[in-house]
Order: C-alpha cells, then structure tokens, then sequence
C-alpha cells in the first residue's frame, strides 16, 4: 500500500509566498512593458527598433532562436533519459517538460513580434511555398508545440487524480478543476496501459521531432548563401547547441525551484552532478563542432570570412563573442569537470552562464553575418553598418523572457512540480526490492 | 467715425496689395520648358517622333512629367493636327504616325513638324520646331568568303538618288544595350557600306538582328534598317520556367518536397490524433 500523504504534502501545488508573489509581480509588470512597446510597434511600425535594410533580422529572431533551442531540453532530457532507462530523471522531467512548453510557446509568439505587419500571419499558410525553409518552420512549431504539451499531459494524468482528492475538503473548486483534467483517472489497468503505450511513443517521437525543429531552425540560416550562415555544419551544430542552452536552463531552474519550494530530499546532489555531467557532455560536442564552424573558414581564408571572422574575434564583437565562447563553453566544461563544480549552487552560476551564453550566441549567430553582405554597404547612413537594439526591441525580448519565465510559474503553481505518483511508485519499487534482499 | 473709415481704408489697401503681389508671384514663378523632338524611322516598320521635355527649376535640371503635348504637321500657313500625348514621369513621350503618308511635305518635299506645350500653373508654354525629308536605308547580309557582311545603301527619296558620304553605324541588337561593330561607316559612291560581321556573337536560335542606323542627321532625322539573319553563335536558353525548381512559385513545387515533407507531416499529426484519441479512451475506460 502506497503511503501518499507525505508525498502529496511535500509535492502537492502550494499557494506562492511572499516571495513568488513579488516574482509574479514583477514578471508581469516587465510583460505589460512589453505589451504597451509592441501595441506602439504595431501602430508606428518596425520604424521603431533599430533594424534596417541591412540588419533585418535583429534581436528578435535571436530571441526566437534561443527559444527554440531551449525547447529542445524536452527531447534531450525527458526522451533520451526515458528511453535510455535513467532511472534518476524522475525528480527533474516535470520541470524540463514545463521548460519545454513555455519555451515552444514564446518562440511562436516572437516570431510574430518579428513581423511587420501581424495581421498578414494567414498569408504564411495561404501563399507559403514548400521551398522555403520558413514555410518548414511554420510547420514544425505547431507540430513540436502539439507533442511538447502531450509530453507534459499524458504523465500528469495520475498527479491530477491524486490532487483531485487532496484537495477535495480544502480546496473544492481547485479539486473540481484538478478531476476535469484527470480525465476520469482511476489508475485501472487499462488506463495504466494506454498512458505508459502513449508516454512511450511520445518519448519516441520527440526526439525526430526535436531534431527536425533544431535542424530546419538551422536552415533558415544554413540555406542562404551569407557568410557565417552558408555551412553543411549548421544542422548539428545548432542540435548541440539547443542541447547545451536547454539543460543549461534546466539546471538553473531546477536549482531555483528546489530551494524555493524547499525540494532538497527529492532534487539531489545526485542529481546536479548527473545533470553536470550531462551538460558538459553537451558542450564538449558544442565546442567540437564550434570549433568546426570558426577554424574551417579560418584555414579557407576567403576574403568576406575573414573579414567576419575578424570582426568576431578581435573586432566589434569581441567581447561578446569571447565571453559566449569562454563563459558560455570554456569555463562550463573546466568547473563541470570537477565533482565540487557539480554541487548545486557552482551548477546554479554554470546553468545561469551557459544561459547567458546561449542568448548572445544566437544573437551572435543573426547580426555579424547581416553587417556583412556579399556586396559592400554604401550610400547608405554610418548607423546602418551597426545594429544594437532599440529600447522598443529591447522592452518586447525581455517581456518574452519574462513571459516564458511566468508561463513556468504559473505551472509551478498549479502542477506538481515532480510526479507524484511516479515518486511513490519507484519508492515503492525500492521498498520491496529492500524486502527482498532481506 | 474718422479712425473706423481710415481703419477700413488701411484694410482694404492691404489685401489689394497682398492679391496683386500673390497674383503676381504666381506668375513669376513659372518656369520654361525645353522641348526635345526627334523623328525616327525604322525601316519595314514604324515611324514616330521621340519627345522629351525638361526644365530648370531652382537650378537644377528636372523632367516634366505629365504635360501634354500637341504634334501639328505645318504645310506652308497650314497647321494641321496629328494628336496629342502626354509625357510620362521622365519627361517622354512618343507619338508614332501609322506611315509617312499620312502627314504632307511642304512644296520643297521637306516634312514639317511643329510640338507645342500650350503651358499649365507650373510652366509657360513653349514649341519646337522639326523638319525632316524622306530617305530609307535599305539593307542586307551578304557572305563573301565565308565571311558575312552587313551591305547597306542610303537612298533620297526625294531625288531617289543614293546619298554619298554619309555616317552609318552598325550594331547588333543585344538585351539592354545595342552591341556596337562599327561606329563611323562613310558611304561611297554608291551610296552603301559594307562591314563585316564579326563570328561569335551568340543569339537565340543562332539568329541576330543587325541594325545599320543613319544617327539623328540635320536633314533626315535618325533611320534605322534591322536585319535577322542566322549568322550568329547559337545559344542554348536555360530557362527553367515552368519547371519545378526550387525557385518556381508554389503551384510548381518538386514533387520530392511534396512527397517527403508531406508523408513526415501527416505521419507526425496521425501520432498526435492517435495520441489525443488515446487521452478520450482513458476517460472512456
């Protein structure tokens, strides 16, 4: 007989603190923000970011692109460490899940951010042609957005049941909802059936999916013939990369939760030092094909990639482009390497780095190569051979930010951050494997 | 009493003032319009007069779009209209005549062609003044020693003389721009020129169109003779309109980025529909 009360006192959604709700307050006060510089943006039109003819891509589709990268931690964490039976992923793939959702969500909202004209999104869908790698972007969004939340459902269903009855006296309209989603959740056998059959086959095609999102997120760049863009190279190194920046801000957030909701017994040191492992392992293979995708050109030495190359390394970008190599890359996999750099908190600044990292690397990854076309920048103003972000842009990428990041909480809130049931039933496993050896 | 007839007084002399110095402004702003006129005939096809107006305004050259002109064929005290065009945003105009007979030469065989612009708010009126006679420019391809030759002779068709001495310019018709083979071609005696076409110039089919032009002459206007002959290098066009390519609109997709996309999409959306039917059986069961 399983002992649920524990569980469910520990783990059960608990109301915020003062704490979460300054959090909340704040994320939504940045959102607003956000909101009322994107309503002046629709009215004045994108006159007013710092884009240009040149730099028309900006900090928006960076942004866009490290959303999408993130979403992968769904793939990389919760597949891969399902079908690879980790048995310690239990504590963790709530949280990467939640990650995932939030992330595959924001980046099809910043997408539209980043068009002109909003009203004219149908068009996409009515006059898109299947040559064109945005058109494959439009498809594998929704379609990774459909499987993330399936992800994140199906294992919910028993947790929802499980809630429906805690709540049942204290919270009734909260019990009310929590059964609704339950979907009639008894844990009968052939519930049971149905869910594990459907968990698995999601696990299975997430990871397609995952690679397809990364891959065709790498070809809206790879296919264009623009210098730091034209690369066979771009595929993988874009799936490593989403690799690196979504357990990067697994780490972070699991950290973060763990001591706001006081999660010590459950989230262990085991279970920062697997997940360090796990990360330096992503980005040792990040670094491989960085080093793929910067030395190449460099041996090659053709005029224009030289001339980004050197503008990467020794000229306006440097100090971004060295502190997303070194504190992005470097300095992760050094500190990861040793097990005291793989306690919780070093791994909480490694996750917060790598997260950094991640975003100025894709911003990194969009600007330099549009400053440098193929045909030289004349007749034209000095300011349109720069690009650096508008308040406005600046006002709309952070309230995203923020809006994953509420997205998260608001989850937080109202699910269980680690599965419940799965916790009882593998504590249960444990017991009687105990049992036995006695 | 006094101070309100001097008050009327004072007010009235004012805006008398302000409108004949408006009115007079108005005038004084108008500039003049320079008329171009040149009258062109290809041989074998049609006949018009290339029209251009500009002006100076605030010390910089300007086309003057949108004014209409009128094209009269002046006969000795006669003024008989031919049409009117209006110029463009370049400032051009064409007017094309259906044949030359359809405008009279005066008693000295000499066509006389009169452009006006009557004026508008902007601009005074202004003319110009063309006189041109008849002649044509008859020519062919002709291969002496393996080696072709464009053969051009220019006729008066006034006297049905030849004229001798003449400036011909040979060239080859090319997409944006006349390929030019030689510039300054004198007519002999007889009125012709003979110059060699060089070997390898490239045309669609092998065909080229060699032009031999009588250049904007004082007495003749410009001529043009176009002969299409297979002399040229053959080309073979490359164009993939029509076809499905990767750059074809999308009614003309290749089938594989049809097929493969397609059977990825609708394979992955079939998993999800069977994974939401399976979420309905769990309620079921």
């Amino acid at each position: 007989m399983k002992n649920y009360d524990k569980l469910l006192n520990d783990l059960a959604p608990q109301k915020f603190g003062k704490k979460g709700v300054i959090w909340t307050i704040s994320l939504t006060v940045l959102i607003i923000l956000g909101i009322l510089a994107y309503i002046d943006q629709v009215i004045q039109g994108q006159v007013v970011t710092n884009m240009n003819d040149y730099a028309l891509w900006g900090v928006y589709i960076s942004n866009f692109v490290f959303f999408v990268a993130t979403s992968f931690v769904g793939t990389i964490t919760v597949a891969v460490l399902r079908l690879t039976k980790n048995a310690w992923r239990t504590p963790i793939v709530r949280i990467a899940e939640i990650i995932s959702v939030a992330a595959i969500i924001m980046a099809g909202l910043t997408i539209m951010i980043d068009m002109g004209r909003p009203d004219r999104i149908m068009n996409l869908f009515i006059h898109g042609r299947m040559q064109s790698p945005i058109i494959w972007d439009v498809i594998i969004i929704p379609t990774f957005m459909a499987i993330s939340l399936l992800l994140l459902y199906f294992p919910l269903l028993p947790d929802f049941a499980l809630l429906k009855k805690y709540f049942k006296d204290e919270k009734p309209t909260q019990s009310k909802w929590y059964g609704k989603l339950a979907l009639n959740w008894t844990g009968s056998d052939t519930q049971k059936a149905v869910q594990i059959k459907s968990i698995h086959l999601i696990a299975l095609l997430i990871i397609p999916a995952g690679f397809m999102l990364q891959t065709v997120d790498a070809w809206l760049f790879s296919t264009l013939f623009r210098v730091g863009w034209d690369s066979t190279n771009m595929g993988a190194y874009f799936i490593s990369g989403a690799a690196v920046a979504g357990i990067g801000a697994l780490v972070a957030v699991v950290y973060a939760v763990r001591r706001a909701y006081h999660l010590e017994e459950y989230i262990t040191q085991l279970h920062f030092d697997k997940l360090g492992k796990f990360l330096v392992l992503t980005c040792l293979v990040y670094l491989y094909f960085n080093i793929n995708e910067y030395l190449i050109p460099e041996f090659t030495s053709k005029k224009e990639e030289i001339t980004h190359l050197n503008v990467l390394v020794t000229g306006e970008y440097a100090p971004l482009f060295w502190f997303v190599i070194l504190g992005g890359l470097i300095v992760p996999i050094i500190v990861l390497l040793f097990k005291k750099g793989r306690k919780p908190f070093p791994m909480f600044l490694v996750g917060l780095l790598v997260v950094a990292g991640s975003w100025w690397k894709r911003y990194l990854i969009v600007t330099p190569t549009l400053l440098h076309p193929f045909l030289p920048i004349q007749g034209v103003p000095e300011s349109w051979h720069h690009y650096f972000p508008s308040i406005h842009e600046w006002l709309i990428t952070v309230a995203t930010l923020a809006m994953a990041l509420l997205i998260i909480t608001i989850l937080f809130r109202y699910v269980p951050i680690i599965p419940i049931q799965r916790t009882a039933d593998e504590r249960e496993e444990l017991e009687s494997n105990k049992n036995t050896e006695k | 009493m006094r101070n309100q007839i001097i008050t009327r007084h004072f007010f009235l002399v004012v805006l008398s003032v302000f409108l004949c110095t408006s009115s007079f402004a108005q005038k004084a702003k108008k500039d003049r319009v320079r008329l171009k006129a040149n009258y062109v005939k290809i041989m074998n096809a049609e006949i018009y007069f290339d029209l251009s107006t500009s002006a100076r305004v605030d010390g910089e050259n300007i086309d003057v779009s949108k004014v209409e002109l009128v094209i009269f064929n002046i006969v000795g005290d006669e003024q008989l209209e031919l049409g009117k065009v209006t110029t463009n945003m370049e400032g051009k105009a064409r007017f094309t005549l259906k044949d030359l007979s359809s405008i009279k030469p005066d008693s000295t065989n000499t066509y006389n062609i009169e452009i006006t612009f009557d004026g508008n708010e902007s601009f005074k009126g202004a003319s110009k003044s063309l006189s041109f006679k008849n002649a044509n420019i008859d020519a062919k391809i002709v291969t002496i020693d393996s080696i072709h030759y464009v053969k051009a002779t220019v006729v008066n068709k006034l006297t049905d003389s030849v004229i001798v001495g003449q400036l011909l310019k040979v060239q080859v018709q090319r997409l944006f721009k006349p390929l030019l083979i030689k510039e300054f071609n004198k007519t002999d005696e007889n009125g012709t020129v003979l110059v060699s076409i060089p070997p390898g110039i490239p045309g669609v089919d092998g065909n080229i169109a060699v032009e031999v032009v009588l250049n904007d002459s004082d007495e003749f206007g410009t001529i043009k003779a176009i002969v299409n002959a297979p002399i040229g290098t053959l080309i073979v066009e490359e164009s993939t309109f029509d076809e499905r390519t990767m750059w074809s609109p999308r009614s003309k997709t290749p089938l594989f980025l049809l097929i493969f996309p397609n059977l990825l999409i609708f394979g992955i959306w079939g998993i999800i529909i069977y994974l939401i039917t399976n979420l309905f059986k769990i309620t079921k069961s």
